[in-house]
C-alpha cells in the first residue's frame, strides 16, 4: 500500500532466481577458460609450427610476467574499488633505477633492490594516504602520482636512455630461463599463490573484499577501513617495484620512456578477470587467465600478419570490453534480485 | 475556514488495488479553498498510495478527482498541483536561486541565463507569498531546517499551483523550526492556497488544521473540521475501535542490574537522554520516522560521535574516541537500519555477509579462515533462520527483504555481543521473518544479553519491549512498561511529544 509495500516480500516464496542464477553463474564462472581454450585451438590450428612452438610460448611467459605483475599490483586496491593508475610510471621508474643505480652509481644489484623497494613502499604510502586520509578520489590522486613518479623517472635518467652493458651477470640471471622454465613466470607464480591464500583464505583478503562491497558496511562491522586501504596500495606499490626490477632484468637498459605503457594491458586484465572465477569481484586466477588470454591472442593475431598498431586497439576495445562484460553481470544480477524481491501475495 | 461552494480540489469514490490488496477502498476527500487539510493514518493505511494517485503516478481503478468543477486524470495530464516530500529534493550545494529555478526555470536573455533574473525571480516569488525573501545568492546549506521546508514549499508552489501537498514536512524539523514552517503554511492558507498536510504528529494539527481525513486499511475513516477532536479520538481512529493488543511478555525473573547506562547523552540534535537497558531486557527507543533518534543507538555503537554525556557498559565507561572495532570487542553490537546502504555487501555471498570480518570475532588477520567450522556454523544459522535458499554460496542480493534481514542479525550473534542496538530490525521484512526475528531477540535477552530496539514501528516495540522510552524533540518524553505499553500507548505519546515535554509514567 504504501512505500514500504514494495520492499515486502510475502511469507516464502521459493526462490526461482537461484536456480537460474547458478546456471549463468556456471557458464560465466568459467567463460574466460573457454574462451582462453577457442583461443588456443584456432591459432594452434591456424598457425601450427609457430604458434605453440617453445621459443613463442617463452617469449610470451617472459614479456607477460611484467604484465601480470603489474596486473596483479591493480588487482589488491582493486578489490576495494580503488584504482591504482600511477602502476605504469612506477614500474617504469623502478626499471630505470634498478638499471641506472648499478650503473650510475655503483651499487651492486641487492642493495639496488633494496632502495627501489623502500622507495615502492612510500609510494604505496603516499597513494594511500591521499586516498585514504585526504580522501582525494583515487583515479585522481595516483594518476597525480604517477606522473610526478614519471617526472622522478626523467630527472633522474635526464630523459636519457641507460645503457646496461656491463650489468652484472647475476642480475641479467634473475631472468634467465632455468630447465626449460623462464624465472619471471616462476615469480608471478609464487607472488600469485601468496596473494591467492590471502585473498581467499585470510581475513585481511575477505576484508578487502568486503570494503570494496559496501564501505559503510565495513565500517559498521568493525574494518578498519583505512588501514586496508593504506595497506592495498602498498602492495600494489611493492608488486610494481619488484617489476620494474624483473623489467630492468629482462631489458638491461634503463630506459624512461618504458612504463606507461603497461598500464592499459594490466588494468585489462584485472577488470577482465573480475567477470569470471569469482564473478564480479577481482580475483587471482582469473587475472592471470586474462594476461594470458590477452598474450595469446595478441600473440596469434600477430602471426596472421597483423600490424604493430593493432595492440593498441586490442588493448583499448579489450577494456571496454572487460568493463562492459562486468557491468553487465553487475546488472543482470541486481534485475534478477529486484525481480524476485518484489513478488508479491 | 472552507466554506467555499466549490472545493479546490474533490477525490470521490478512489479506488486503487495490488494485486489482492485493496490499497485503496472508495476514498472520498475534499478540499477547499484556503483550506489546510490533514491527512492521517498508520504505515500501510493509503496515504502514500493517494499521494502517488494525485501525483499521477498511479492511475486510480476508479473514482475521480476534481479539480475546479473539472474532472481529470493526473495519470494522463498535468493537474496544478505542487509536491513537497519529506526529502524536499533541494540541491545542497547550488545557491537557494538556482533551487527555485531548477522548478521555476531559468530566466533567460537572448537564449543565456540572465542571472540577475535568477535573483530577482527568487525575492519576486517569495514576496509573492508574503515571505521574507532569504538571499539569493546563498547556498541552499547556509539555510536553517526551517527555512530548507520553506524554500521546497515556496519552490513547489513557484509554478502557479494553487494546491500543495506536504508529506511530512516536519518529520525531521526541530521545535522552533516547525513553527516558523507553520506560520508560513498559514500565510499561503491567507491568501487562498489549499494544503493537504500529512504527518505523524498529531499534536501539531491543532492550531493548524482545518480539517481531518482519517485512513485505515485504504478506507476512509472519518473526515470533518478538527473542531471538537483530540489526540486520543484520531489515534482511536486510526488504530480502530475493536483494537486488541497482544503484548508478549518478558520471561520472569529479570535482574535489575542494568548493562547499559547513558547518562546525559548529547549527540546531533538529540539529548541530553539519561536511561539504562538491564541484561535480558528488551527495551525500546521510539520516536517518529525521521525525528533522528537513531543516533543515540549510533553513539552508543561509535558510529557517530557524541557532544557530551558517558555511556557505561556494566561498569565500563566507554570512552567517546573508542573505534567501533574495539567496541565490538566490548560486546556492542549494531544493527544498522538502511539495510541496503549500511549491511548488504552486494555481490557477495551468504556465508560472507555472515562473517565480514572474521578479525572481530577470531583477533587474527593473519590467521587462515577455518573455512569447515565457517560453513558449519553459516549452516547453523541459515538453519536456525529459516533462511531460503539454505545455500551458504548465495549471493545476498538473491535473498528477500527478509532473509537478508535474517542474515544481518546473525552477523551480530556470531560477535558474541552483549549489547544488541538493533535500528527496526524488521523494516520491510515480511511477517515470517519478522516473527523469526523477534523470537531471536527474545531468546537472547533470556540468555542474558541487553536489546536496545530503535523502531518507529509502534506495533513492534508494543509486542517485542519489555519497556519503551519515548522521543519527541530530541527528549525522552515518557516511558511505558507493562500493561502501559501498547499501541495506543505508544501512538498517543509520541504523537504529542512534539510540542513541550511532558513526563507520563
Amino acid at each position: 500500500m504504501t512505500e514500504t509495500t514494495f520492499q515486502h516480500s510475502t511469507a516464502s516464496p521459493p526462490r526461482q532466481a537461484a536456480p537460474s542464477g547458478a546456471l549463468s553463474n556456471l557458464v560465466a564462472t568459467y567463460g574466460l577458460l573457454f574462451v582462453f581454450a577457442l583461443v588456443m585451438l584456432v591459432f594452434g590450428v591456424l598457425r601450427p609450427s609457430s604458434f605453440f612452438s617453445a621459443i613463442n610460448i617463452n617469449t610470451i611467459l617472459v614479456s607477460q610476467s611484467v604484465t601480470a605483475m603489474l596486473a596483479l599490483a591493480e588487482m589488491v586496491p582493486l578489490a576495494t574499488k580503488q584504482f591504482d593508475l600511477s602502476i605504469g610510471y612506477h614500474l617504469g621508474m623502478a626499471q630505470v633505477l634498478a638499471v641506472g643505480l648499478q650503473v650510475n652509481q655503483g651499487l651492486g644489484w641487492p642493495e639496488a633492490a633494496a632502495l627501489i623497494l623502500l622507495l615502492s613502499v612510500i609510494v604505496g604510502l603516499s597513494n594511500g594516504l591521499l586516498v585514504s586520509v585526504f580522501r582525494i578520489d583515487s583515479f585522481i590522486a595516483t594518476m597525480g602520482t604517477g606522473t610526478l613518479l614519471f617526472g622522478v623517472t626523467n630527472f633522474y635518467s635526464n630523459g636519457e636512455q641507460i645503457s646496461g652493458l656491463n650489468l652484472s651477470v647475476s642480475f641479467t640471471n634473475l631472468t634467465q630461463i632455468v630447465h626449460g622454465i623462464p624465472l619471471p613466470a616462476v615469480y608471478v607464480a609464487i607472488i600469485s599463490l601468496v596473494l591467492w591464500i590471502v585473498t581467499e583464505y585470510l581475513p585481511i583478503g575477505r576484508n578487502l573484499y568486503v570494503i570494496g562491497a559496501n564501505v559503510r558496511a565495513a565500517e559498521l562491522t568493525g574494518i578498519n577501513v583505512r588501514r586496508h586501504i593504506i595497506g592495498a596500495f602498498i602492495v600494489s606499490g611493492l608488486l610494481s617495484g619488484f617489476a620494474g626490477i624483473v623489467l630492468g632484468s629482462i631489458l638491461q637498459t634503463g630506459t624512461p620512456s618504458v612504463g606507461p605503457e603497461y598500464l592499459l594491458p594490466a588494468f585489462a586484465a584485472t577488470l577482465l578477470g573480475a567477470t569470471s572465477i569469482k564473478l564480479g569481484r577481482v580475483n587471482v586466477i582469473g587475472t592471470l587467465l586474462s594476461v594470458l588470454l590477452l598474450a595469446f591472442s595478441f600473440s596469434g593475431v600477430q602471426q596472421l600478419g597483423a600490424p604493430f598498431y593493432i595492440q593498441y586497439f586490442f588493448n583499448g576495445g579489450i577494456l571496454i570490453v572487460a568493463v562492459g562484460l562486468s557491468v553487465y553481470a553487475t546488472r543482470r544480477r541486481q534485475r534478477a534480485a529486484t525481480t524476485t524481491r518484489s513478488q508479491k501475495t | 475556514m472552507a466554506t467555499d461552494a466549490q472545493p479546490a480540489i474533490a477525490i470521490r469514490g478512489v479506488t486503487k488495488r495490488f494485486l489482492s490488496t485493496l490499497a485503496l477502498d472508495s476514498v472520498d476527500l475534499t478540499i477547499g479553498r484556503g483550506e489546510i487539510h490533514a491527512l492521517v493514518g498508520e504505515n500501510g493505511a493509503g496515504k502514500s498510495t493517494l499521494i502517488k494517485i494525485l501525483a499521477g503516478i498511479y492511475p486510480p481503478d476508479a473514482g475521480e478527482i476534481v479539480l475546479d468543477g473539472r474532472s481529470l486524470n493526473p495519470h494522463l495530464e498535468p493537474v496544478p498541483i505542487a509536491f513537497v516530500h519529506q526529502d524536499l529534493g533541494l540541491v545542497d550545494e547550488l545557491s537557494i536561486g538556482e533551487n527555485v529555478a531548477l522548478v521555476a526555470g531559468f530566466p533567460r536573455r537572448g537564449g543565456l541565463i540572465s542571472w540577475k533574473d535568477v535573483w530577482e525571480q527568487t525575492k519576486r516569488i517569495y514576496a509573492g507569498m508574503a515571505i521574507d525573501p532569504p538571499d539569493p545568492r546563498a547556498p541552499v546549506g547556509s539555510l536553517s531546517a526551517a527555512g530548507k521546508a520553506i524554500l521546497g514549499v515556496v519552490r513547489a508552489l513557484s509554478r502557479d499551483a494553487r494546491i500543495v501537498v506536504l508529506d511530512e514536512p516536519t518529520a525531521s524539523l526541530p521545535g522552533p523550526d516547525a513553527l516558523h514552517l507553520f506560520e508560513v503554511l498559514r500565510r499561503l492558507r491567507a491568501s487562498g492556497t489549499s494544503i493537504l498536510y500529512v504527518s505523524h504528529r498529531l499534536n501539531e494539527l491543532f492550531g493548524l488544521v482545518d480539517r481531518v481525513t482519517v485512513l485505515r486499511d485504504g478506507r476512509n475513516v472519518s473526515s470533518g473540521s478538527i473542531d471538537g477532536l483530540t489526540t486520543e479520538t484520531i489515534v482511536r481512529d486510526m488504530l480502530g475501535r475493536d483494537l486488541q493488543v497482544h503484548h508478549v511478555t518478558a520471561a520472569t525473573g529479570r535482574e535489575a542490574t542494568p548493562l547499559l547506562t547513558v547518562e546525559n547523552l548529547c549527540a546531533g540534535n538529540q539529548g541530553p537522554l539519561s536511561f539504562t537497558v538491564g541484561k535480558h531486557e528488551i527495551v525500546g527507543l521510539v520516536g517518529l520516522r525521521g525525528a533522528g533518534h537513531e543516533i543515540v543507538g549510533r553513539a552508543i555503537f561509535g558510529a557517530n560521535s557524541h557532544s557530551a554525556g558517558t555511556i557505561r557498559l556494566a561498569a565500563d565507561v566507554i570512552p567517546a574516541d573508542l573505534p567501533i572495532s574495539a567496541r565490538i570487542g566490548k560486546g556492542i553490537a549494531l544493527l544498522a537500519g538502511n539495510r541496503l546502504v549500511e549491511s548488504t555487501l552486494g555481490g557477495m555471498s551468504v556465508r560472507e555477509n555472515l562473517f565480514p570480518n572474521v578479525h572481530a570475532v577470531s583477533g587474527a588477520l593473519l590467521r587462515p579462515i577455518d573455512t569447515g567450522a565457517e560453513l558449519r556454523a553459516v549452516r547453523d544459522e541459515l538453519e536456525r533462520f529459516d533462511v531460503r535458499p539454505r545455500s551458504a554460496a548465495a549471493l545476498i542480493d538473491w535473498l528477500s527483504g527478509g532473509n537478508q534481514q535474517k542474515i544481518f542479525v546473525g552477523r551480530w550473534l556470531a560477535t558474541g555481543a552483549k549489547l544488541f542496538i538493533m535500528e527496526e530490525p524488521t523494516a520491510g521484512v515480511d511477517i515470517g521473518a519478522k516473527g523469526i526475528i523477534h523470537r531471536t531477540l527474545r531468546k537472547i535477552a533470556d540468555d542474558g544479553a541487553a536489546v536496545l530496539v530503535i523502531s518507529s514501528d509502534f506495533e513492534e516495540v508494543a509486542t517485542l519491549c519489555d519497556r519503551a522510552l519515548v522521543m519527541g524533540r530530541g527528549k525522552i518524553t515518557s516511558e511505558l512498561t507493562g500493561s502501559t505499553l501498547t499501541l495506543e500507548g505508544l501512538l498517543t505519546r509520541s504523537s504529542m511529544a512534539g510540542g513541550q515535554s511532558e513526563r507520563v509514567h
